[in-house]
This record gives structure tokens, C-alpha cells and sequence, in this order.
């Protein structure tokens, strides 16, 4: 259902004059181009691969959350026939990382995390090499561990990187604190907030928690690697970037380019856990102290919850100032990331989150400080949202907290604080007509859910189950966090028969940009669609680059290049054609078959004719293979000022508001989902069932954080749930009774057809949603995470709430109180 | 599999009673094998020889009589029980116990009997297979003999059950058949998952029973309330003979919270 | 120690010398070389090892080989028939009830088993059927729509559908 906010704008991408109300594939409902083989069970996972004289892969793993390594006997295991190589820590000095150098290969003299990898053994069988491992004998020190983040930036806190000072780092954009448990602390100064709070006539703060998540994709983490002589390295690995896989590999292991190759065929879901490198590097070693032997490393689903890495937990601490007629006036927002052992992609969650941490709401004057923090856990990496669930549960569920103390309608609060045309966000970025329409997704997702009154259907529910009914609309914006020199290629190469096949290295992992770039592709040539292939492996020896399949960014970037691409390929057309039609270009047009004489147009040549090269009747030849190259990097981008955070950094914003209601025992605190409406403005809809299909899967994704999933440790640091015994994902059960999703679109002017990405939105406020809803409902106020039956009644109750994510935890974090003072503004 | 094991599939008792009077300490009879294999998998159970029941016919037994009851041998599974007429118009708190058991796939491999072996605290057979009356009949070289189920399972994941013997099959008693039956199960998503805490209703006419499950070491059966009994006294009554955990799941509170809770739920509910 | 078993897959025999503890989803993958049915867990939660076992959906992953010697077993790799998709298999492709596409094998062959059963299940026992089958992709909707439109229960007028 599109909302009546749309407009027809001329000149939707930067390229040229396109009238979408005119296209023949945008916005039209298609099969996704890459279904039908996953559908057979041809499509091809590196899990399915085999290659002649492979090695399997199995790793030791440390079941301390902190310890010296004293020593590694591998005697035992060595000599088990069938072992064809061991490694430990000691031989490799090699450290990975992405935008701060801090994780050695193997765990090197020390275990920073419960899982973590201390040795490795590659053998002719999988049961060979785990018989080897049970083989390994490893003598630890145990050490206390520091485990919430809270104890470790303390004085007197034990470092789990007392080295981190000599790490490399990414300095533009991220600030570490030597000495500390400090990876990076990420600062935003706008305005004056203290004299804000001055002349606020409230002043509310409260502190939100969520744990740490899995992102629980279906296939594990997964790769084959080959390190033959002379260092050529083949890489095949259900990874979301191969290369930045190819990128940091070769930084760790200084090697140069041209000699790793990363080859990634279908992937079985990432959700960012597959973005960057993470078990490749261990594998390849294995490869080549096995002589180059192919080795492969198949994660069990224990180890991707603890081997792999997860999702950062938060706590988050926000103070608001707001004035007698309900406007934010200012905001201090506290970020604790707990990032685990290694800093992965914390850093850069953290920076993110920085900048967006406010929610999509006009805040004139504006303190973030954020910081990631070392812990003895596994450590958090990308996660879809980018710190944006974790922290719109606190930024969401604080307005409704605040709405409600300031005796306002949590809905009218937002609509009167949201960003409009003219606003000015917390980076110091305008927002622009174009830039999005969050009021209009509050506005949606309002009627979508009846919000402010119960329908008569909903009062007779009510009466007949004896449940409280409660409903709750939030808001939402997320830009992508990446470099501002982020770019990506795309080559178009055609086929003999006038077919195109499409080259480049964004990979599908499930999201379905393939098929919107074979729409996109095919409307900007006037091609149809099924004579467009994406080529389906991603290969870097063949493929152009590009940066990550991350941040939703994907389809802006990746389909401007494909449109520059079709336009390159166009021109190369028309150049050859000019020449055997003996025409200028300008009169030249072209459809689906051929090149022709606009004012003429019996005088024409075909693709066929051209597509690798042109022979005259004589047998005289011009042209050649025609291939349309088109290169993008995002315009207008810059850093954040390491003091002030203002800058440029997005590329576009996505809103998105959600409408929720849920019904609510109030005497046990069991609870039912009734509806999730979904609204976003993606800008210009590409494929209607692929954002439907985005909307519901991330929206449940979301609700999995919220309902059920969390890491869970004892004292020792040991995870209590490693598995999906203990570690529940939702299943269709789980659905709720009714869900919706409800596009708005507001062009980006840069975007392909206007489009913008919504790849990670859908999950994004479902949790804070969720919360505020329940509250409506019955009462309950719940500032963590996720929210079990049992923790509703426990709120009910007034009794004290369990802090689920490290059992028995001194920490208060779940318990605080709000501070709610009512202020006299300076006279 | 993690570990490496020698797989038997006798075709007969006898040939089982020869088995595991030779090998009983290393082996481990199975018939589904969705507990064993998971615990192969996870090291916590390391068999040399796993002895598969599925061939010996007598053992697939399933029947029914008014008079005698239900007969359930040990390789009838858990859907098999679910979609039998008789249970279902006879016995419908089976069906309704083994419906919220796992998913459709285990259901379809998973034994009643190994449900009941298994002695989790948390299995969803054995409470409303309390409530029944059920027994178990043992078999072993030297005979059969009966356990009533409330005193077969002795505690967490242990059982009477002899290294050298097998659960040929579980009685159901004819006397409570018609009784209207109830099972609430508290998880932690409406999807499958363990029983964080259950209770089983048993209303027959001059007679309510209870079994709680996930509250204790064992199963626990609170027999036999005459109808009348209000819902607070049962509720106290449970109360007293429950002893529920803190774990990664729950709460003790909470959990003793929700047995109070799903008694009330269930007696309004068999009204 | 290794036994010979025979087992008829999509209606083809085949024969081989199976280590006794290899499950039979490892001897479908690694022996046959039917790649099709994925591992998910190894522990029977996820259903992405989902196949059919004598005319029953189960978990592959926690059955041996040998424990399958004489069965009869159907996997995703003869669900096109004459080089046609199934009826399920093109309302899946239609509805977008494919993403990354691991779970979908178990996904069709768990639904395959319910259609058996059930040729025109409701709404809610659909859900009931595909429980044991974690997407962590699609939210399931549209593979519920998809199930609908296999079993000729979705309108011609069904466009983007949404309320129960």
C-alpha cells in the first residue's frame, strides 16, 4: 500500500531525466532472480563444496573467559594418523582487524573470551580432527574476568588489552583510550545542552539495557581456503564482503593484492555476522602449514555462538531537557557498548550510533558521549541496524517515558519533535524535503493501528480474554554507517545474443538486491528483464570492488553504478552503430533488439549484430565485445570532527515507524502480539514483495531480540546459552496475529528511480515498540531486554527485575529508576 | 557423530536380552533417538554400541481396550500417539501433552516410552502419563515386571531402570479413561521449546488430579482432590510439593508463580 | 566399522558402505552427494535437515544411515519432476518465500509432508506445520502465503496480502 505522500519527481537519480511513473520493471512485482535454484537445492553454499584432497578444520576453544596460556602440548594429537597440521598461537604473530588491530589469529599467551580459538588441527576427516582436538592439552592460569561493561571502565579494572596503545587503528574516525578498557570514545557536541537543561521545564533521564544476540543465521560461518606456493591464496567463504575479507586478509598477512582471490557463492543469511573476517585467516594458516592443501572450517552452531562473534550489548543512559510546550530543548545521551574482547566492528557501531543517537528528532542542543569497551566476552561485530536496535529500545522507549511524565500523548510528542524540512540533525546535517518523511510514517503507522482508541472489535477481545489491550507508535531513522569514500563498480558485459550479464561484488545474502539491480539494470538499458543475469558467485579476480554487503546501502550505490554501467554500455553501443548507420549520435535511439535512426527508424542495426564486434559485409571489422563499466563512490561525505562529531556522514536516511499492539495478562504478565504494522519511506519501490519481504523478516528479526534472544553468563564468564536449547530464535508461532507493511515515497534525488536501501530498518524499533505497548497496556515499565513474560510480572509486581544477561550481576543496570525533576527555567 | 559407536538392531527380545546382558554397561538402546544422538553430539553420552529397537515388531505394539486401556510399546511414537482415535477421544490429555512435545519432525521419530525413560525434568509424557496411572512394564533375561510411573522415575534423568533392561511398553489404566484432561505449558516462545514450567489436569468424575513438571527433580502428582476441592487449596497444596530452580530459564518465583496460575487456568477451564 | 546399506532416494537406489555413527543427512550430503538438505544445528531444533523418511518429515540430523538401510527417502533434489517445479515449489518462487534460501529445502519437504496430510490446511495449521522449521529471513509470511497458493487457497485477487 503506498501512503498519499509520494510524488512524481523528474531527474530521480543523478543521470539524467527519468519519468518513473513510466517504468516498465521498477515497482513491478517480480520473482526474484535468484529463487529458483535455492528452490531445487542446486544453488551451491561453500558448505555443499568439495575439493580434491581437502582437509577439515576443527578448533580448540577456550572454555575460560580469561586465563594465561601457560602452555600447549600437541604431542598426542600430532601423532594421531590422519593429522596433517596443528597450529597454536605461539606460530603465528599475525593480527586481524578492521578498524582497530587487535586480534591475533590464535589467541597468543592469553584467552580473552569463553570460545575463543587456541588451537587448531586440520586432518583427513572432520572426526579425525576432532578427536585431535580432544587430544590438545592446554594449561591455563585462570584470571578474574571483567564482564560488564560498567566494571571495566573503572580504575582499578583488569585490561583485556593492556598492548591496545600499540595498535593500529583507523584514527579519522575512532578514538581509543590507552590504559583503559577503552577501544574508541566517540564525542558529539552540539549547542550548549547544560544551559538547555537550564531552561528546560523537565528534565527526565533513565539508563536502558539490551543484551548481547546472535545474528543466527541459518548457515553457519563456512570456508574453504588454499594456500598454495608463492602465496597464492583462494578463498571461499559465505562471507557478506570478500573484499574487505580480501583487504584485511592481506594487511594481516602482507601479501599483496593481486595474489588472494575471494570467492564467495551463495550465502545462507549474515545479518552482518559474515561482514568482515573472521575465521578465514585461522583456515588458510591451517592451508599452508598443511603444505596447500585445500582446508575447510565449518562452524557447528555452538561455535556460532561463542567461536564467531555476536552482537554488543548497550546500556545506554539518556537525560532529556524539555520545555512547558513539549519540545526537546536538549539531550545528553551515555553509550556503554560492551564490545566483548576484540573491537571487530564495535568501534564502529559506536560511532554510528553516535551520530544517530538521538532518534529522528529535532534535538538543538546535544551531548553524546559513546564509548566501546573491552570485556572478557565474545565480542560484538556488525549486527543488521548497526547499534541502532540496541539503542532505539532506549531512545524509544524514553520518549514514550518522558511523554508520559510530561503529560502529553507519546504520539503527539513525536509528531511535534520529529525532524521536518529544515531541521538540523545532531552532525549538523539539514534535512531537505527529499531527505525522507518521517511524520508521514508516524502518520501510517497511526491509522494502521487505530492508535489512541480500541475498536469495537478490540473492547469485545478485551472483555471476552479479560487481557489489556495496549498500542504504541514509534519512529525510526538510520543513514549507512560507512566511510564517506565508500564505492563500488559494476560491470556489463554482453552476451553474444544480446543478453547482459551483470558483474559485481555486492553479494545476496537473502536481502534480494539482485533482483531490484536486475530491474534496475534492465530498466535503464530498456531491456527485458529476463534477458539480465546477475552473475551469482562473487569472485574478486572478476569482479569489480565493492566496499560491503552492510549498512543498506546497496542498492543506492550499487544500482548507481549500474545505471552509469548501462549508460556506458549504451554509449559504446551507439558509438559502433553511429558508425554503420552512418548517423550522429543525438539522432540515435535504441529499444529491447537494436540501435535505429530516431527520425528513421527503418535504418537500424542490432545488439546481436554489435555485441562482440561488427563486420561489415566485405568482412571489415570496428567495435568490439561491448562492456559498459560504471564506477560510484558517495558524494558529499565527510568525517566527523573527532570533538564536535558534526560532519556529513549519510548517505540518506530511511524512516520507518512501527505500530504495535499487544495484549497483556496482567496478573502473570503473559502477553500476545495482535498486530506490527511497518511503515517506511524507501524512497521509490523497486521490488514491492522484496521490501515486503525485508519489512516482515527484519520485523521478526526484531522481535526475537525483543521477546526471547540474549546472551547469557555466569560470574565466570562462561555463556550459559550456547545453543537453541537456550538460545531461542522465533519461529512462525511467533508471528504476530496480523502484520503489515506500508511504503511512503520521497524520492532520493540521488538514489536509482528515487530508491533508497531499508535492508536493516524493519528491525530496528520493534523491541522499544513492543515495550512502550505493553506499557500502554497494563503499566508494566520495562527499560531492558528482551522482555519475558516473566519480567512483565515482575514489573506488575513492583518486584525486582533480574538482570538476565549476567546472573547474579552486582550491576544495577536494569534497576534504575528514572529521575524525573520538574525544573524552574532561569528567571 | 562426534563419537564412534557399533550400531546393533537385534530382531528379537531375546536377541536384546543377550545384548545387554553382554554390553549393557557400553550400550545404550534407543528407538527414536532424538535425546540419544543429541547427547552423542554433545558429549554427554559416549555409547561403544547403540542397540536399535525399531525391528522388533512386538515392540511397535499400540492398542487399545475398554477394559484394559491403552498399551503403548516402546517404539510408538509420539505423532502415532497423538493422531489414535482413542487417545484422542479417550485419553485427549495425551494428545494435548504430546501436540506441545518438540516439533512435527521429532514428534514423528520420538518415543512415548523414551520420552518417559529419558526422565527430564521437563518431558511433557510423563505428567498427564501420571495422572492416568500409567505403569511401565520392564523386560529384561529374567522376566517382566510393572512399575507404576510415579515410582519409576526416581529423579533428574534416572530411573529404576536396570543397565540389563528395557520399557517394553506403558500401561494406561482403563479406569480414567473419559476424564477431561488439561496441559498449560509455559515457554519461553510460542514456538517449540522445553517446558519452563507445565502442569497436567486430570478431572475424572469423582476425582481431580494434577502432575507438575519442570517444578522438581521429578514429575509431581498431587492425588486425588475430591471435584469440590477450591482452586486455592489445590493451589496450596502444589505449593507445598513443588521445589522449583533458579536457572537461565526462570525463576523459582516465577515458575511457582505460573503453577499456581495454569491450576487456576485449567480448573476454569474443565469447568 | 563400516556396513553396506540400500536406501531409495527420489526414487533411485543406491548402495554404499556407511560408517556406522554417520548420520543419514551427512550420507545424503557427503555419500550421495545430494547437497540440496543443509545442516542448521545437528540437533534437531532448526529443520534445515528436514526430509522425508517413509512417507515422514524428520530431522536428518538425528537418524543414522543405517538406520535407514531399506527406506524410502525423498529430499528436495526430486521435487522437480520432468524438469518442471512443483506446484509448491512455484508458489514459493512467486510469493518471494525465498531469501537466502538454507532453510527452503527442509522448509519444502516439511510442507511437502503437510500438504500430504493436509491438502488444504488453514492458516494456523500451517503455522503448526512449518514450527519446526526456523527462517530467520523471511518472517514466514510469505511462506504461508506461498502454502495457501500451492493449495488453491488464495484468490486471484490476492495482490500484496496482509491481515489474517
Amino acid at each position: 500500500m503506498l501512503a498519499a505522500n509520494s510524488e512524481k519527481v523528474k531527474d530521480s537519480s543523478m543521470l539524467g531525466d527519468i519519468q518513473y511513473g513510466e517504468t516498465r520493471v521498477i515497482g513491478k512485482r517480480t520473482p526474484r532472480v535468484d529463487s529458483i535454484e535455492k528452490l531445487t537445492g542446486e544453488a551451491t553454499y561453500v558448505g555443499d563444496m568439495t575439493i580434491p584432497g581437502m582437509l577439515f578444520a576443527q578448533v580448540k576453544k577456550s572454555p575460560h573467559a580469561r586465563a594465561r596460556i601457560l602452555g600447549i602440548d600437541t604431542r598426542k594429537a600430532t601423532a594421531l594418523p590422519g593429522v596433517r597440521a596443528i597450529l597454536t598461537g605461539d606460530e603465528l604473530d599475525y593480527r586481524v582487524g578492521l578498524y582497530m588491530v587487535d586480534k591475533y589469529v590464535l589467541a597468543k599467551g592469553e584467552v580473552r573470551h569463553y570460545g575463543e580459538a587456541v588451537a587448531a588441527v586440520a586432518a583427513d576427516t572432520t572426526a579425525i580432527a576432532r578427536h585431535a582436538v580432544e587430544l590438545i592439552h592446554v594449561k591455563y592460569e585462570k584470571l578474574p574476568p571483567v564482564l560488564h561493561p560498567l566494571d571495566a571502565i573503572r580504575e582499578d579494572a583488569p585490561l583485556v588489552h593492556p598492548q591496545m596503545g600499540n595498535y593500529d587503528y583507523m584514527d579519522t574516525a575512532f578514538s581509543p583510550i590507552p590504559g583503559s578498557n577503552i577501544c574508541n570514545h566517540t564525542k558529539l557536541r552540539k549547542g550548549d545542552v547544560e544551559a538547555a537543561f537550564k531552561e528546560s521545564e523537565w528534565i527526565l533521564e533513565r539508563e536502558y539495557t539490551n543484551p548481547s544476540v546472535q545474528h543466527v543465521p541459518i548457515e553457519t560461518h563456512v570456508a574453504i581456503v588454499t594456500w598454495k606456493h608463492n602465496d597464492q591464496v583462494t578463498i571461499w567463504s559465505s562471507a557478506q564482503s570478500p573484499f574487505t575479507l580480501r583487504n584485511l586478509f592481506c594487511m594481516a598477512f602482507k601479501l599483496s593484492h593481486n595474489k588472494v582471490r575471494v570467492i564467495v557463492p551463495n550465502v545462507g543469511g549474515g545479518f552482518g555476522g559474515k561482514a568482515g573476517i573472521h575465521i578465514e585467516p585461522l583456515v588458510a594458516c591451517l592451508s599452508r602449514k598443511a603444505g596447500g592443501c585445500p582446508v575447510k572450517f565449518t562452524a557447528t552452531r555452538e561455535e556460532e555462538f561463542s567461536l564467531l562473534p555476536c552482537r554488543s550489548a548497550l546500556t545506554y543512559r539518556v537525560k532529556t531537557g524539555v520545555s512547558s510546550d513539549g519540545k526537546i530543548i536538549g539531550q545528553k545521551m551515555t553509550m556503554y557498548w560492551d564490545s566483548g574482547a576484540y573491537a571487530d566492528y564495535a568501534v564502529n557501531v559506536t560511532r554510528a550510533s553516535g551520530y544517530s543517537a538521538g532518534g529522528p528528532y529535532e534535538i538543538p542542543n546535544a551531548w553524546v558521549d559513546a564509548y566501546t569497551i573491552y570485556t572478557n566476552k565474545p565480542f560484538g561485530t556488525a549486527y543488521r541496524g548497526f547499534g541502532h536496535v540496541e539503542f532505539f529500545w532506549g531512545i524509544e522507549r524514553h520518549m514514550d517515558l518522558v511523554a508520559n511524565a510530561i503529560g502529553m500523548d507519546s504520539l503527539e510528542f513525536r509528531k511535534k519533535n520529529a525532524l521536518r524540512p529544515g531541521s538540523v540533525t545532531l552532525t549538523g546535517e539539514k534535512i531537505e524535503k527529499h531527505t525522507g518523511n518521517v511524520i508521514a510514517c508516524l502518520i501510517a503507522a497511526e491509522k494502521a493501528v487505530s492508535y489512541g482508541k480500541l475498536k469495537a472489535g478490540e473492547k469485545k477481545r478485551e472483555q471476552k480474554s479479560g487481557m489489556k489491550i495496549g498500542k504504541s507508535v514509534v519512529a525510526l531513522h538510520k543513514a549507512p554507517a560507512m566511510p564517506p569514500c565508500t564505492a563500488t563498480g559494476v560491470i556489463l558485459k554482453m552476451n553474444e545474443d544480446a543478453t547482459v550479464t551483470a558483474n559485481f561484488s555486492l553479494t545476496e545474502i537473502g536481502q534480494g538486491t539482485y533482483t531490484a539491480l536486475a530491474q534496475i539494470i534492465a530498466e535503464g538499458l530498456r531491456f527485458p528483464l529476463h534477458r539480465i543475469k546477475i552473475s551469482q558467485e562473487t569472485d574478486t579476480d572478476r569482479d569489480p570492488y565493492d566496499w560491503q554487503t552492510v549498512a543498506s546501502k546497496g542498492l543506492l550505490l550499487t544500482g548507481n553504478a549500474a545505471l552509469l554501467a548501462a549508460q556506458d554500455l549504451l554509449r559504446k553501443a551507439y558509438e559502433v552503430a553511429a558508425q554503420i548507420l552512418r548517423a550522429q549520435h543525438v539522432d540515435l535511439d535504441h529499444d529491447a533488439d537494436k540501435v535505429f535512426i530516431r527520425h528513421n527508424p527503418d535504418v537500424s542495426v542490432t545488439f546481436r549484430e554489435m555485441a562482440v564486434g561488427y563486420a561489415f559485409p566485405d568482412g571489415r571489422s570496428i567495435g568490439g565485445p561491448l562492456i559498459g563499466t560504471g564506477s560510484y563512490i558517495a558524494q558529499g561525505l565527510t568525517h566527523l570532527n573527532k570533538e564536535t562529531g558534526q560532519g556529513l556522514p549519510a548517505l540518506d536516511w530511511t524512516y520507518g515507524a512501527h505500530g504495535v499492539i499487544v495484549e497483556v495478562n496482567e496478573h502473570t504478565g503473559e502477553y500476545n502480539i495482535l498486530k506490527v504494522a511497518s511503515v517506511f519511506d524507501v524512497g521509490k519501490v523497486i521490488n514491492p514483495d522484496a521490501v515486503r519481504g525485508q519489512a516482515i523478516g527484519g520485523m521478526l528479526q526484531g522481535l526475537g531480540t525483543a521477546i526471547c534472544e540474549g546472551y547469557m553468563y555466569d560470574q565466570e564468564g562462561h555463556l550459559l546459552n550456547p545453543s537453541f536449547t537456550d538460545n531461542k530464535i522465533p519461529t512462525a508461532r511467533d508471528l504476530p496475529l496480523e502484520v503489515e507493511s506500508i511504503v511512503i515515497e520521497t524520492p532520493q534525488l540521488d538514489g536509482p528511480y528515487g530508491a533508497r536501501g531499508v535492508g536493516e530498518h524493519s528491525m530496528i524499533a520493534v523491541a522499544a515498540a513492543l515495550g512502550n505497548a505493553i506499557q500502554q497496556a497494563c503499566g508494566a515499565e520495562l527499560t531492558h531486554m528482551p522482555i519475558r513474560f516473566e519480567d512483565v510480572w515482575r514489573a506488575l509486581e513492583k518486584k525486582e527485575s533480574i538482570d538476565n544477561w549476567i546472573t547474579k550481576s552486582p550491576y544495577g543496570s536494569c534497576k534504575s529508576e528514572p529521575e524525573i525533576r520538574k525544573n524552574r527555567p532561569a528567571q | 557423530m562426534i563419537h564412534d559407536f557399533r550400531y546393533i538392531r537385534p530382531k528379537s527380545l531375546e536377541e536384546v536380552h543377550d545384548l545387554l546382558s553382554n554390553i549393557s554397561e557400553q550400550g545404550c538402546v534407543f528407538s527414536g533417538g532424538t535425546d540419544l544422538f543429541v547427547d552423542i553430539r554433545a558429549g554427554l553420552s559416549t555409547p561403544d554400541f547403540v542397540v536399535d529397537l525399531k525391528a522388533i515388531e512386538s515392540l511397535h505394539q499400540f492398542s487399545f481396550d475398554k477394559q484394559e486401556g491403552l498399551i503403548i510399546g516402546a517404539c510408538v511414537t509420539v505423532n502415532e500417539l497423538i493422531r489414535h482415535a482413542a487417545v484422542q477421544k479417550h485419553y485427549s490429555i495425551l494428545a494435548t501433552a504430546g501436540r506441545e512435545l518438540a516439533t512435527h519432525q521429532i514428534r514423528n521419530r520420538a518415543t512415548v516410552v523414551g520420552n518417559v525413560v529419558t526422565a527430564s525434568p521437563c518431558g511433557d509424557m510423563a505428567s498427564p502419563l501420571l495422572c492416568l496411572d500409567a505403569e511401565v512394564v520392564v523386560l529384561s533375561s529374567k522376566g517382566s515386571r510393572n512399575i507404576l510411573l510415579s515410582d519409576f522415575i526416581t529423579g533428574v534423568k534416572s530411573t529404576r531402570l536396570r543397565p540389563d533392561e528395557i520399557v517394553e511398553k506403558i500401561l494406561v489404566p482403563g479406569r480414567m479413561i473419559d476424564a477431561i484432561g488439561g496441559y498449560k505449558k509455559l515457554k519461553r516462545i510460542r514456538g517449540h521449546d522445553l517446558g519452563v514450567v507445565s502442569v497436567a489436569l486430570l478431572k475424572g468424575k469423582d476425582t481431580l488430579r494434577f502432575a507438575i513438571s519442570s517444578a522438581a527433580p521429578t514429575p509431581v502428582l498431587l492425588t486425588d482432590f475430591p471435584p469440590s476441592t477450591s482452586v486455592r487449596d489445590i493451589q496450596a497444596a502444589a505449593q507445598r510439593a513443588i521445589s522449583p530452580i533458579d536457572d537461565v530459564r526462570c525463576s523459582k518465583e516465577y515458575r511457582a508463580f505460573m503453577v499456581s496460575a495454569f491450576i487456576e487456568r485449567l480448573m476454569n477451564e474443565a469447568g | 566399522m563400516m556396513v553396506r546399506i540400500t536406501v531409495r532416494v527420489n526414487g533411485k537406489e543406491y548402495t554404499r558402505e556407511v560408517v556406522e555413527s554417520k548420520t543419514l543427512l551427512h550420507f545424503l550430503r557427503e555419500d550421495l552427494g545430494l547437497t540440496g538438505t543443509k545442516e542448521g544445528c545437528g540437533a534437531g531444533e532448526c529443520g534445515a535437515c528436514t526430509v522425508i523418511l517413509e512417507g515422514h518429515a524428520v530431522n536428518s540430523c538425528l537418524i543414522l544411515a543405517v538406520e535407514a538401510d531399506g527406506s524410502t527417502i525423498e529430499t528436495i533434489e526430486g521435487e522437480v519432476k520432468n524438469g518442471r517445479l512443483s506446484r509448491l515449489q512455484e508458489a514459493f518462487h512467486n510469493h518471494h518465500a525465498v531469501q537466502c534460501g538454507f532453510c527452503t529445502p527442509g522448509m519444502i519437504m516439511t510442507i511437502k509432508d503437510l500438504l500430504r496430510r493436509k491438502p488444504k490446511p488453514s492458516r494456523d495449521e500451517i503455522i503448526d506445520g512449518i514450527e519446526g522449521n526456523f527462517c530467520r529471513c523471511t518472517g514466514y509470511e510469505q511462506i504461508i502465503e506461498a502454502v495457501l497458493d500451492a493449495s488453491g487457497q488464495l484468490g486471484e485477487s490476492e495482490g500484496l496480502k496482509y491481515a489474517r
